[in-house]
C-alpha cells in the first residue's frame, strides 16, 4: 500500500472519532456545532505532553482524553437546558472560544535545544513521537484502526443495551423520559463526557500522525463538516457517521476525476440525497430493515 | 472621550453591515423556523459575480449593486428549492444540512470562478471622510447605516402595511389556517427567501464596496457574523436583528481598541454564550428545533 | 572510568540531539498548468547540506486539515548537495502547509507554511482564521 493510501486511510480514521463524537450528542438530542474544540484540546494537550515532557503516547492519550471530556463538560453544564439551534450556536460560540485561546497560548520548553511547544497562531511544531519510536505509518494506521475498533465495539454494544434505548428515548423526547424517571441530566451530561473524550482521542491521534497542529486546523469548518457526516450516513447506527466520512474523504479523494470540483459535485449531491433521505444514509428504519433482513 | 465617541461611531457603522447580514437571516428563520447555511456563500457568490463583472467589463457601481443582488438572489433561490423546499414539512435538521452542503458547493463554485485569494472591488465613495467635530465619518458607513434603517423601514413596510406582507404574518402564526385560507404556504416561503436573499445580495455589495476588496472568506464571515447578530438580538425578531447587529458591531469596535482583535472575537463569543447560558428571555422565548 | 565515559557521552548526547534537527528551504515556480508548481528543496542539518535523504513532499490547508490532501510526490536529488527537486500539484491558491516526510539518514517531517499564487510561493505565517477586514 502506498503512503497515499497510507494517509487518506488515517484522515479517514481520525475523523471518524470526531464524527462518533458529533453522533452520540445528535443520538442524544443535542446538535453540537462544537466538537473540533474538543479535537483541539485532545491534540495539544496530548502533543505537549508527549513532545515537551515526554510521556509515553498511551498516557498521554488517556489524559487526552480525561481533559477532553472535563472540557465538554464544562460547557455542556451552562447549556444543560438549551436546545436546538439555541444548543448548537452555544457550542459554536464555545468552540471559537477555545480556539482563540488556542491562538494566545505560547508555552514552550528547552527540549533537546530546540525550543518545543505551542506557540500562538505560529502552531505546533515537532510532535515527533512517531519518528523517536520508529513508528512506521502503516504501524500508525493500525493503531488508529484499532482504537476505532475498540470505539466501534463500544456504541455497537450501547445500542444493543438498555442505556442505549434511555438514550435515543432522551434523544427523541426528553420530557417523555423523565417523566418515565429517566435521570435525563445524568445522561446528557454522560454523554457529553463520553464525546469530549472520543473527540479528544482523535485529537491526539491526528496531533501525532501529523506531527504538527496550529489552531487554524480546528476551525468551524472541520465540527459542521464532522457532524454533516453523521447526519449524511444515518443515525440509525455508528457505523452511519462513518459512512459519511468514508463517502466524503475516501469516494471522492479516491477519484481525483473531480479535483478542483469535488465540493460541487459532493455538495449537489448531499443536497439531492437529503430530500431522498432526511434522516441519513443509515437511518432508523434502514438499519431496523437490515436487521430484519439478516437476522 | 474623543476615542470612545469614534469608537461608538465605528461600531454603529461596523454595526449595520451586520445588521443587514442579520436581517436576512432572520427573515428565514422567522418565516420558515428554518437556518439557512448557505446564505453567506450565496452571497459570496453575488459578490463574486459583481467582482468579475467590474473585472471583465468595468462596470459601474450601480450594476455591480444590481449583479450583486440578482445573483444572490438566483443563489437563494437556487438553495431554497434544493434544500429547503422538499422538506418543507419534515425534518429541519435535513434542511440545514443540505444548506451546508450547498454552503460547500457555491464556494467551490466561487472560488473556481475567481481562484485568488483577495481582489479589489471599486470603492462606494472616493472621497476622504468627513470631519465633524474631531470624528471622523466615512461616508460608506452613512449609506450602511442608512441601508440597514431604509431595509428595516421597507420590511416592516411589507409586513404590516402590504397584502404580501398579510400572507407572510398568517404564515409564520399559523401555517396550517393560511394554507386552509388558500394562502400559498410554498409560494410564501419562496418570495420571502427571495427577500432575504436580496437583502444579502445588497449587504454584500455594500461590505464589498466599503472594504474595497474581496475575499473568499466572506462567505464564512458573513455567516458566522449574521448568525452571531441575530441570536444576540433574539432569534426571529427582525427589529432584535437590527439591534443585534449594532450592538455586536459597538462590542466589537471597542473591544478591539481596548484589547487588540482576538479580545473583540473572544468577548463576542463570550458574550453570547453567557447570555445562552443564562437563557436570557428575550433570547430564548422563539422555538428553535 | 567507565563511569566518568558515560557520563561524558550522556552530555554529548543532547548537543548531538540539537545538531540533528533538520531544517528546510523551499522555492516554487509556477508552471503553465493550473497549480501545477516546480519545487525546489534545500535541507540542511547542523549547517551543512543533507545529502541522500528520501524526500516525500505533500501539502495540507491548514483549515481543512485532513480534506484538500495533495498527493505526496517523492522529490528527485537536485544539482547541488543538499537540493531536491518535486513537482507539486495544488488544488488551489492560498495559503498551504507544505509537509517534507525525511527518509534515510534522519528521520523527521518538517511542515513550512507557504503562499501559493499565480507565479510562485512565498514564505507566509499561519494567520488568524478571521478575515482582515479594513475598518
Amino acid at each position: 500500500m502506498d503512503d497515499y493510501a497510507i494517509g487518506v486511510l488515517t484522515n479517514i480514521g481520525l475523523v471518524s472519532f470526531l464524527a462518533l463524537s458529533a453522533y452520540l450528542l445528535l443520538v442524544a438530542g443535542e446538535m453540537s456545532f462544537g466538537q473540533q474544540a474538543f479535537f483541539g484540546v485532545g491534540a495539544y494537550a496530548g502533543g505537549i505532553l508527549t513532545a515537551m515532557y515526554g510521556w509515553p503516547l498511551p498516557l498521554a492519550a488517556l489524559a487526552a482524553m480525561t481533559l477532553g471530556a472535563l472540557a465538554q463538560l464544562l460547557v455542556g453544564l451552562p447549556t444543560l437546558r438549551l436546545r436546538g439551534l439555541y444548543f448548537a450556536m452555544a457550542t459554536l460560540a464555545s468552540a471559537e472560544m477555545m480556539r482563540i485561546l488556542f491562538e494566545l497560548l505560547h508555552f514552550q520548553r528547552v527540549v533537546d535545544g530546540d525550543a518545543v511547544g505551542p506557540d500562538g497562531t505560529q502552531g505546533f511544531r515537532g510532535i515527533r513521537w512517531v519518528f523517536e519510536h520508529g513508528v512506521e505509518p502503516i504501524e500508525y494506521l493500525a493503531i488508529v484502526y484499532a482504537l476505532l475498533a475498540l470505539a466501534l465495539a463500544g456504541f455497537l454494544r450501547l445500542e444493543r443495551s438498555r442505556l442505549g434505548a434511555t438514550l435515543r428515548g432522551v434523544g427523541e423526547d426528553a420530557e417523555l423520559a423523565a417523566v418515565l424517571g429517566v435521570d435525563v441530566t445524568r445522561c446528557k451530561l454522560g454523554v457529553a463526557a463520553a464525546a469530549g473524550a472520543l473527540a479528544a482521542l482523535g485529537g491526539v491521534l491526528f496531533a501525532h500522525h501529523n506531527t504538527y497542529v496550529e489552531p487554524r486546523n480546528f476551525d468551524i469548518m472541520l465540527g459542521v463538516h464532522s457532524l454533516a457526516y453523521a447526519l449524511i450516513g444515518g443515525l440509525g447506527t455508528a457505523l452511519g457517521p462513518l459512512l459519511g466520512v468514508v463517502l466524503d474523504i475516501g469516494a471522492l479523494e479516491g477519484s481525483r476525476v473531480f479535483q478542483g470540483y469535488r465540493m460541487i459535485v459532493f455538495g449537489g449531491l448531499v443536497a439531492l440525497l437529503l430530500v431522498w433521505r432526511p434522516r441519513g444514509l443509515l437511518d432508523e428504519r434502514t438499519v431496523q430493515w437490515l436487521k430484519q433482513r439478516f437476522s | 472621550m474623543i476615542d470612545l465617541a469614534q469608537n461608538t461611531l465605528d461600531g454603529l457603522f461596523l454595526g449595520s453591515s451586520y445588521a443587514l447580514l442579520a436581517l436576512g437571516f432572520t427573515l428565514i428563520f422567522g418565516v420558515l423556523r428554518r437556518v439557512n447555511l448557505s446564505y453567506g456563500p450565496a452571497i459570496m457568490l453575488g459578490c463574486y459575480a459583481a467582482t468579475w463583472a467590474h473585472l471583465s467589463f468595468g462596470a459601474g457601481l450601480l450594476a455591480l449593486a444590481a449583479i450583486a443582488v440578482l445573483c444572490t438572489t438566483l443563489a437563494g433561490a437556487y438553495v431554497e428549492r434544493l434544500c429547503f423546499a422538499p422538506h418543507r414539512q419534515s425534518s429541519a435538521i435535513a434542511a440545514m444540512v443540505a444548506s451546508f452542503a450547498l454552503w460547500m458547493q457555491l464556494e467551490e463554485l466561487a472560488t473556481l470562478a475567481l481562484p485568488r485569494h483577495i481582489y479589489d472591488f471599486p470603492p462606494l465613495y472616493a472621497g476622504a471622510p468627513l470631519d465633524f467635530w474631531g470624528l471622523s465619518l466615512r461616508v460608506e458607513s452613512l449609506v450602511m447605516l442608512g441601508a440597514a434603517i431604509a431595509v428595516c423601514a421597507l420590511l416592516w413596510w411589507i409586513l404590516y402595511r402590504a397584502r404580501f406582507g398579510i400572507a407572510v404574518r398568517a404564515v409564520i402564526d399559523q401555517p396550517n389556517a393560511a394554507q386552509l385560507a388558500g394562502i400559498s404556504v410554498p409560494r410564501t416561503f419562496m418570495l420571502t427567501f427571495a427577500m432575504a436573499s436580496a437583502i444579502g445580495g445588497l449587504a454584500g455589495f455594500l461590505i464589498a464596496a466599503s472594504h474595497e476588496q474581496v475575499t473568499p472568506m466572506l462567505g464564512m464571515w458573513s455567516t458566522l457574523k449574521g448568525l452571531l447578530a441575530m441570536m444576540l438580538g433574539g432569534l426571529g425578531s427582525l427589529p432584535g436583528a437590527v439591534a443585534g447587529g449594532l450592538a455586536l458591531g459597538l462590542l466589537e469596535a471597542h473591544s478591539q481598541w481596548f484589547l487588540g482583535p482576538q479580545a473583540r472575537d473572544l468577548i463576542a463569543y463570550a458574550l453570547l454564550f453567557l447570555l445562552l447560558a443564562a437563557r436570557v428571555p428575550w433570547m430564548t422565548t422563539r422555538s428553535a428545533s | 572510568m567507565a563511569q566518568a565515559a558515560l557520563f561524558l557521552i550522556l552530555c554529548l548526547v543532547p548537543a548531538l540531539a540539537s545538531a540533528q534537527a533538520p531544517k528546510a528551504d523551499l522555492a516554487c515556480k509556477a508552471t503553465g498548468a493550473d497549480f501545477v508548481y516546480d519545487c525546489t528543496i534545500r535541507l540542511s542539518r547542523g549547517g551543512k547540506p543533507l545529502v541522500g535523504a528520501t524526500v516525500t513532499i505533500g501539502a495540507d490547508m491548514p483549515s481543512m486539515p485532513m480534506a484538500h490532501n495533495v498527493k505526496p510526490v517523492k522529490a528527485q536529488a537536485g544539482q547541488a548537495p543538499g537540493e531536491y527537486r518535486a513537482q507539486l500539484d495544488l488544488e488551489m491558491l492560498g495559503v498551504w502547509a507544505v509537509k517534507l516526510r525525511l527518509a534515510g539518514p534522519v528521520r523527521d517531517q518538517l511542515i513550512l507554511h507557504y503562499e501559493f499564487d499565480s507565479k510562485g510561493a512565498t514564505p507566509a505565517q499561519p494567520t488568524r482564521h478571521a478575515p482582515a477586514m479594513k475598518h
